[in-house]
């Protein structure tokens, strides 16, 4: 199964790219694809991520990492119906000296769209849940390496569901139920299950997110008009044990808020702002996610919610001038004698935890009604030079900052400095 | 009028009953060897079985802890032991500031519950560390409790003082306003397949890091922490008796040493520091600002094996105990300790052991989770029972025989 799909990746790749106006066969459209005839067409998508590190302090983190690759599949079938399909892949262990594997990783977008209707799009399959500006940015629109910690923390992910979207007037939304409650939120015990069992009430999971260009309807001039805002909003229940959110430092190499024991419904309540004008940009999100704590207490009885709360502001800038969208053309081409596209970024962000008791004395213990808050607040700066339209190198700045002394990725340390530069390939 | 009155007396009757186990109690209370406490654990449902399920892990579930009127909350506790690891009675390490760090109780941070599992008799432990107190060896506090959790009876327990700081704080008093607790603790590691009898094994720190876990300093450099033990083994190790004592003198106290195992020796503990299977069993101490190492007794619950257990079994083994008792002083120390021994458990051990033995009786009956029979309790109470009077005559008649002084009466 692996070897047929390697191999059309390989044809796809090694095709010599037909004239684009001839709009059938092998064409090379930004990426490699074959078009069988009007609205209906296969396109091959993919990634690598390739990256340099420093900490100070040391967190014990690999200096050098390449971030597993993906390859994909997307197209048209008719114009009524689009589909994508995506899995990481990576290298494997070598069976023995001298093999090479191509190991496949986890699936990622693999649906099917019905977009008749602008109105009414439905889109089955596995996708990204709609809750979470940045979470449902793709990569190669990413303004750092990495996404802000809300957006990998609360926000879901993707998941297996229906979801109906469109364009209502100036309005956009998109509603959708899930099996589950998203990759980011996977379940870690499972011990009051039985073995081979499936983890009982665990979704379905429903989300909803409405968003528009509020000022233009308001009748706000100037270009401020522009300015996208939207809110979002999930709900699902989770199974008891430990299994609520957790907060992760910016590396993953610690929890700095480790999981509590929940069970019942976990919400999330999410508000974004998007202004892109010219060559700027300002984004902003807020979200929160209130999980239940039924019966949780050492004696059996209701805790108070567990609450996480994450935010961010972004500000980027293209000092070579170009306009901020999802396409973004260098004016002066790297390899037609100019600079490229180069972007100066900052964004400030925070990710906390805690409950919504704050009487008496607070504790670590996951069946606290008060639990001690910690949160990681993050400051970032970085410069995004778009040297292709596929490739960009990446260097970003990190500097995060805990609450709690006692849970950092070093003890006893509370603020952390580390840098990368990243060479992203995204066609 | 009279029945007012009658009201009155009562209500400032139950008044004072409430308000009187929580006026003055102490750590001393908790650990009152008279007294057989009653400890409740309050744990979710789950916990308490996830717990038993995972015996042999060290992971740590919530609780409340509820002990004469007092209730302390979200506390930590975990499985511990080493052989004594048990899942239907499962030995317990309770730590209040596990989710805290400022949280203590009674002044304490943290405490076991021994679970008894490997004593038929439920006393050895507890009956070995008074009598340590009483001969100046230093040990921790100790007493018994009745544990419940979750209002289920769930056995008889050895409530015993964790060696920490706050211990430490207790032994080594104050100089000034400075308590003595801020030197380096460490607890002995048995290495299971690596026995080993203070023989030197290098420069590096390595294996002395694995033998000895630091308990306080822990951030400290590890040249800073375990490099003076590594001097102190290869000095032991490379001295002449000559020198020995003022080479090793300021950096072990060796009186004290004799007395520890001329202590374990006379309660027949044969899984102490001069043990069958290497060292084992004791806490070590780097005295604040000091250069000079202590032991602290610890686990004593397979002590008394019986009573003729020879006064110089493996003193030749162990390369601390051979260099030591080398120096005719020291060899005489620690016949004079046995002896000394011999006389504090006279007219004491053998009332102590009926004392504790008819505080805890009703509590073992009804033990259900112990891994003995109530006959098998029954019958070696009797052994230990019969342990103190023979083994003082045993002591005293081969110390007589190993000083060439006058036999006692009784030898053989």
């Amino acid at each position: 199964m692996k070897r047929p799909l390697i191999v059309a990746i390989l044809i796809a790749f090694a095709a010599v790219p037909a004239a684009a106006q001839d709009k059938k066969g092998f064409v090379w459209n930004d990426r490699p694809s074959i078009v069988f005839g009007e609205d209906i067409n296969v396109a091959v998508t993919g990634r690598a991520l390739v990256e340099w590190r420093w900490f100070d302090p040391d967190v014990g983190e690999d200096l050098f990492a390449l971030r597993a690759g993906r390859l994909g599949l997307k197209g048209d079938l008719t114009r009524h119906l689009d589909w994508e399909i995506e899995r990481e892949i990576g290298a494997g262990d070598a069976e023995e000296e001298g093999d090479s594997r191509i190991e496949f990783g986890d699936w990622k977008d693999v649906f099917v769209r019905w977009r008749t209707f602008d109105a009414a799009r439905v889109k089955v399959g596995r996708f990204k849940i709609p809750f979470g500006l940045e979470q449902n940015t793709g990569v190669s629109e990413l303004d750092f390496a990495y996404r802000a910690l809300g957006s990998q923390k609360i926000a879901p992910g993707r998941d297996t569901g229906v979801m109906m979207s469109g364009a209502l007037g100036r309005l956009g939304y998109e509603a959708g139920i899930f099996d589950d409650d998203g990759d980011n939120a996977e379940f870690s015990e499972t011990q009051f299950v039985e073995e081979g069992q499936d983890l009982p009430n665990v979704g379905p999971s429903f989300a909803v997110r409405i968003s528009g260009d509020l000022f233009r309807a308001l009748g706000v001039s100037g270009r401020l008009r522009s300015a996208n805002l939207g809110v979002a909003y999930t709900n699902s229940d989770v199974p008891e044990g430990l299994n609520s959110l957790r907060g992760e430092s910016f590396w993953g190499t610690q929890d700095f808020f480790e999981r509590v024991y929940v069970k019942g419904r976990r919400q999330r309540f999410g508000a974004q702002f998007d202004w892109t004008p010219g060559p700027t940009s300002l984004r902003a999100e807020w979200m929160q996610s209130r999980e239940q704590r039924k019966e949780q207490s050492n004696r059996n009885a209701d805790l108070s919610d567990f609450i996480g709360t994450a935010w961010y502001v972004t500000g980027t800038w293209f000092v070579t001038g170009e306009d901020k969208d999802d396409n973004v053309n260098a004016k002066r081409p790297l390899f037609k004698g100019g600079p490229g596209a180069i972007e100066l970024a900052a964004r400030y962000e925070q990710l906390g935890f805690g409950s919504a008791s704050n009487e008496g004395d607070s504790f670590t213990n996951p069946r606290a009604e008060h639990l001690t808050p910690n949160s990681d607040s993050v400051f970032t700066l970085g410069v995004n030079w778009i040297t292709s339209k596929w490739t960009r190198v990446i260097v970003n700045a990190i500097h995060e900052d805990f609450e709690d002394v006692n849970r950092t990725p070093v003890a006893g340390t509370t603020s952390f400095w580390s840098g990368l530069i990243r060479l992203n390939i995204v066609f | 009028m009279r029945q007012l009155i009658r009201t009155g007396v009562l209500l400032i009757g139950f008044a004072l009953a409430l308000g009187t186990p929580l006026a003055a109690q102490t750590s001393d209370d908790f650990f009152n060897p008279e007294a057989l406490q009653r400890i409740e654990l309050w744990m979710h449902g789950q916990d308490w079985e996830k717990l038993k399920a995972a015996f042999e892990e060290n992971t740590y579930y919530p609780a409340d802890m509820t002990w004469n009127g007092i209730t302390v909350y979200n506390i930590g506790i975990r499985s511990r032991g080493l052989g004594s690891r048990s899942s239907s009675k499962p030995g317990l390490r309770v730590d209040f500031d596990r989710y805290n760090n400022g949280q203590q109780f009674l002044g304490l941070k943290s405490y076991v519950l021994d679970n008894l599992t490997q004593d038929n008799t439920g006393i050895k432990e507890t009956v070995a560390m008074r009598f340590f107190t009483r001969i100046g060896i230093r040990a921790p506090r100790e007493t018994h409790a009745r544990l419940y959790v979750n209002g289920v009876y769930s056995g008889l327990y050895g409530l015993v003082e964790s060696v920490d700081k706050t211990m430490m704080g207790r032994v080594f008093g104050s100089i000034g306003d400075n308590v003595q607790n801020d030197g380096y603790l460490f607890e002995y590691n048995y290495v299971i397949g690596s026995p080993w009898r203070f023989t030197y094994e290098g420069s590096d720190l390595a294996p002395y890091k694995t033998r000895f876990d630091i308990k306080t300093n822990e951030t400290h450099a590890e040249s800073v922490i375990w490099g003076p033990i590594e001097e102190l083994v290869r000095l032991v190790n490379d001295t002449s008796s000559t020198l020995f004592e003022q080479t090793i003198g300021p950096k072990l106290n060796l009186a004290e040493f004799v007395r520890y195992i001329a202590g374990q020796n006379f309660i027949a503990q044969n899984d102490g520091f001069n043990g069958y299977d290497g060292m084992n069993n004791f806490y070590f101490y780097r005295l604040e600002n000091s250069t000079s190492h202590t032991f602290i007794a610890w686990d004593e619950d397979v002590a008394f094996l019986q009573p003729d257990f020879g006064i110089t079994t493996r003193l030749d083994e162990n390369a601390l105990t051979r260099k030591t008792l080398e120096l005719p002083s020291y060899r005489s120390q620690y016949f004079s300790g046995l002896s000394e021994a011999a006389s504090s458990a006279s007219d004491w051990m053998r009332q102590e052991m009926q004392r504790q033995f008819d505080m805890i009786n009703e509590a073992m009956l009804a033990d259900p989770k112990k891994p003995y029979t109530n006959a098998e309790y029954m019958a070696d109470r009797e052994r230990l029972l019969a342990f103190p009077d023979a083994r003082i005559t045993y002591v005293r008649c081969e110390v007589a025989k190993q000083t060439g002084a006058t036999l006692p009466s009784g030898c053989q």
